[in-house]
């Protein structure tokens, strides 16, 4: 273990530059959940019954959203349940009140990766579904022989009523798939083909999607389910959490993990698209470029005065850049723990003791899902000494 | 010839534990090289006359092999390469020079005198043809080039020579998948057995190999595709094992994002020892690195892109660990960072430290030094006196 420990908490923060707000520490591998203040005060904590497993969001009501997991069970034979590294699949959705009690939940064993709660109160999730043999036989690409006990899986979205009703529906088979155009990256296991990572509603009530292992993020629309715009092939690599700016533009994280270059190095970016033009804007990228990476997870948020919080999610890295690069936050998480899975699925090194985050949101000081909330580190005396600004000063 | 206090305070220091001596690093984008001792001290500075390009290292007769760039390389686009190999005193001055413009990446000062060197060739077309793997349609301007070997004389004659692409196997040396076909295998390390073999690290075909020096065939190889992710040093264990640097880029599944240490048994080609960190992805250097065996059974690591060298125990435990203080704006890495290409640990009674030409009549009487901790046994007091003659001689 490495013994010179890098300082953790927030290491910097620039208050003239830095956009206020309260993130959302939200630990991959353990139960709790944090709210946390721009020097480092932890203000609220949820404990949630199982590990959030990827991320969990505030909801303008106040409550939290989150997707669990569970471990895969131990049953292989059951060809409904997808076994392909299975890091990402959940097992549903739940929503627990400020003091962390449970106020609905959505059960869906196939459920992976993220979701997304709309303007209509209904949420939108991506599940993992098989691809027919007729169409798994064309797919191209992949480390050979590594389908899922025969099976190539890819992925489709449910949107949900809040009583649990399923309103609308989308498959990447019917609507995406193109055997001759979406071959997977040679590096990946062709069980899992495409690798829905993420999902948004859009201002228009389209739907955004990325899928890791064909490059590839794209609109949706809806309720056609006609894919309107694809882009990433060739230009990211990866890549995780596409979300539209206000501009119209499209932020996304490209992990650049497998990237198709030669100088051999491993680097990720920030990245901002114009889905018009399909010509990335703004782009950030670290020095030396190294120094910034992260294989798995991670997202960027852009703020209203124009920095972009990105969270380098496996090393539990959290940092504000505005447009020109300068960093004025930077955050690293410091509670580490071993995921409640790991032990019973040994590929899953990088979360036996980790710091993991899957995404970090931040909220501005009038979010509606914060009004009303007591907000004060005093109620977290004992972790922010231990934990809080106080513990990691000089 | 300079001191430069050490700025940074991060350094971990087992006394007991670790390998007494001092560390030599290579920076990427320097002019200098830099010796540091166990606390991090810079003790001793050689200035290049160029940026340094390739891990320097410190000959038994007191020297500094080192590799700069120069202008007349051919090659700059394909990474690691270094157009002029130096030999340096103590005070910098050059003793010995060879130029190549196709030279790359690690150089080896062999018992004889002679100096192997390693450079890239342009492999002939029809053995392109048959080299499977990589980007379709990389190739650089149309040619793939692939590693030679080359043993030169002091007077720079052509002794001895490896083509790669004479003795490497098509159906077996395959470019991983996301990389350029522009170079077969990328080698970036080798070192050479007292019996003339030279063990060796191809990046590109993920695999290590040791080559035979009176047949130059491959006796031996390990690794490959999902198995080993881009090899970046080895070093012998002794006759029955090999260790190298595994840094874990264009790896797959959970492998993706860290590094890792192997020890392979040479008979069994099993992994008999391995090394990760907790937490696995602290660990991580796709470019750069260097390992080097020390005498009292530790392993010197040099994680080479964030600038970190640190010891290990065979129990795995670091008992020295580092980080390079000096930055340098590294056109070929990024505008200014610390990047190591290479550190290697020399004992106190190292020849190249013991006493040397040109700094006896510079010593003068010092007052008493309290002796450090030594870990190793048998050292010579007379070196030790020696040495603290030299480095009170210089101010420090």
């Amino acid at each position: 273990m490495s013994i010179l420990w890098e300082k953790h908490g927030v290491r910097l923060y620039n208050p003239e530059k830095a956009c206020e707000g309260y993130t959302l520490v939200d630990p991959f591998t353990s139960r709790d959940v944090w709210l946390m203040d721009m020097k480092g005060n932890y203000v609220h904590r949820w404990v949630l019954p199982s590990s959030p497993r990827n991320h969990g969001v505030i909801l303008p009501n106040g409550h939290l959203l989150y997707a669990t997991a569970e471990p895969l069970p131990p049953d292989t034979s059951d060809l409904s349940v997808p076994r392909i590294g299975s890091w990402g699949i959940g097992m549903g959705l739940v929503e627990v009140d400020w003091e962390s009690n449970v106020v609905w939940k959505y059960v869906d064993k196939v459920q992976s990766h993220s979701f997304h709660r709309m303007k209509n109160g209904n949420t939108i999730f991506p599940r993992v579904i098989p691809v027919p043999d007729d169409m798994a036989r064309r797919l191209k690409g992949g480390i050979p022989k590594t389908e899922d006990r025969g099976i190539i899986w890819t992925d489709g979205l449910h949107e949900v009523t809040p009583d649990g009703k399923i309103a609308w529906e989308w498959s990447a088979v019917d609507h995406l798939l193109d055997p001759d155009y979406h071959t997977l990256c040679p590096l990946e296991p062709r069980g899992d083909f495409t690798h829905m990572n993420s999902v948004e509603e859009l201002p228009d009530g389209n739907i955004l999607v990325g899928f890791r292992n064909i490059d590839t993020i794209c609109i949706i629309e809806k309720p056609s389910g006609k894919v309107t715009w694809q882009w990433g092939r060739g230009e990211v690599s990866h890549q995780h959490y596409p979300n539209m700016l206000d501009n119209g533009n499209i932020l996304l994280f490209d992990n650049g993990v497998h990237r198709k270059n030669d100088s051999l190095i491993t680097y990720s970016r920030g990245v901002e698209v114009n889905p018009e033009t399909n010509k990335i804007e703004w782009e950030y990228v670290a020095d030396p470029p190294q120094s910034f990476y992260a294989a798995l997870i991670s997202g960027c948020q852009r703020f209203p005065n124009g920095n972009t919080l990105i969270c380098e999610g496996p090393r539990g890295r959290v940092f504000e850049v505005t447009k020109d690069g300068e960093k004025v936050w930077e955050y690293l998480n410091p509670f580490y723990a071993t995921h409640l899975s790991v032990g019973k699925q040994p590929s899953i090194l990088p979360w036996r003791h980790s710091n993991a985050l899957f995404r970090a949101y931040r909220y501005p000081p009038d979010f509606p899902g914060l009004k009303g909330k007591e907000l004060n580190p005093e109620k977290l005396e004992w972790v922010n000494r231990i934990y809080g600004p106080a513990a990691y000063k000089n | 010839m300079s001191i430069t206090q050490n700025v940074s305070p991060d350094i971990h220091y087992n006394e007991v534990k670790a390998y007494n001596g001092y560390t030599l690093l290579t920076a990427a984008g320097a002019k200098d090289v830099y010796l540091v001792d166990t606390k991090g001290q810079a003790v001793h500075t050689w200035k290049m006359p160029a940026e340094v390009g390739a891990p320097g290292v410190l000959l038994p007769n007191g020297n500094l092999l080192c590799a700069v760039r120069t202008p007349e390389e051919m090659l700059t686009d394909l990474e690691g390469g270094v157009g002029k190999l130096l030999e340096v005193d103590w005070d910098g001055k050059v003793v010995w020079q060879y130029e190549d413009p196709y030279m790359h990446h690690h150089f080896y000062r062999l018992p004889n005198g002679n100096t192997m060197l390693l450079r890239w060739v342009p492999t002939p077309k029809d053995v392109v043809l048959k080299v499977s793997g990589g980007l379709p349609n990389t190739e650089r301007e149309g040619a793939m080039w692939s590693d030679s070997l080359r043993e030169i004389s002091p007077a720079g004659e052509i002794v001895w020579e490896w083509l790669g692409y004479e003795h490497l196997n098509t159906e077996v040396d395959i470019v991983c998948p996301l990389c350029f076909r522009s170079e077969w295998t990328h080698a970036n390390s080798f070192v050479v057995a007292p019996s003339g073999d030279i063990l060796i690290s191809f990046m590109k075909t993920n695999s290590i190999a040791i080559i035979n020096k009176e047949t130059g065939n491959i006796d031996w190889r390990w690794g490959g595709f999902l198995r080993l992710g881009h090899p970046h040093d080895v070093c012998w264990l002794d006759d029955e094992s090999v260790t190298v640097l595994g840094c874990g880029g264009h790896m797959s599944g959970f492998e993706m994002g860290n590094s890792e240490v192997l020890r392979i048994d040479l008979k069994s080609s099993d992994i008999v020892w391995e090394y990760t960190e907790v937490p696995v992805l602290r660990f991580y250097t796709a470019l750069k690195g260097s390992l080097q065996r020390l005498p009292n059974g530790n392993t010197l690591v040099c994680e080479g892109d964030t600038g970190r060298v640190f010891e290990l125990t065979e129990g795995k435990e670091i008992v020295w660990e580092f980080v390079n203080p000096f930055y340098h704006p590294s056109p070929a890495y990024g505008k200014n960072n610390n990047i190591l290409l290479g550190a290697y640990r020399y004992g106190s009674d190292y020849g190249g430290l013991k006493g040397n030409v040109g700094i006896a009549e510079k010593v003068k009487p010092v007052p008493e030094k309290k002796a450090q901790t030594r870990a190793e046994k048998g050292a010579s007091p007379k070196g030790e006196e020696a040495l603290k003659e030299r480095l009170a001689n210089l101010g420090y």
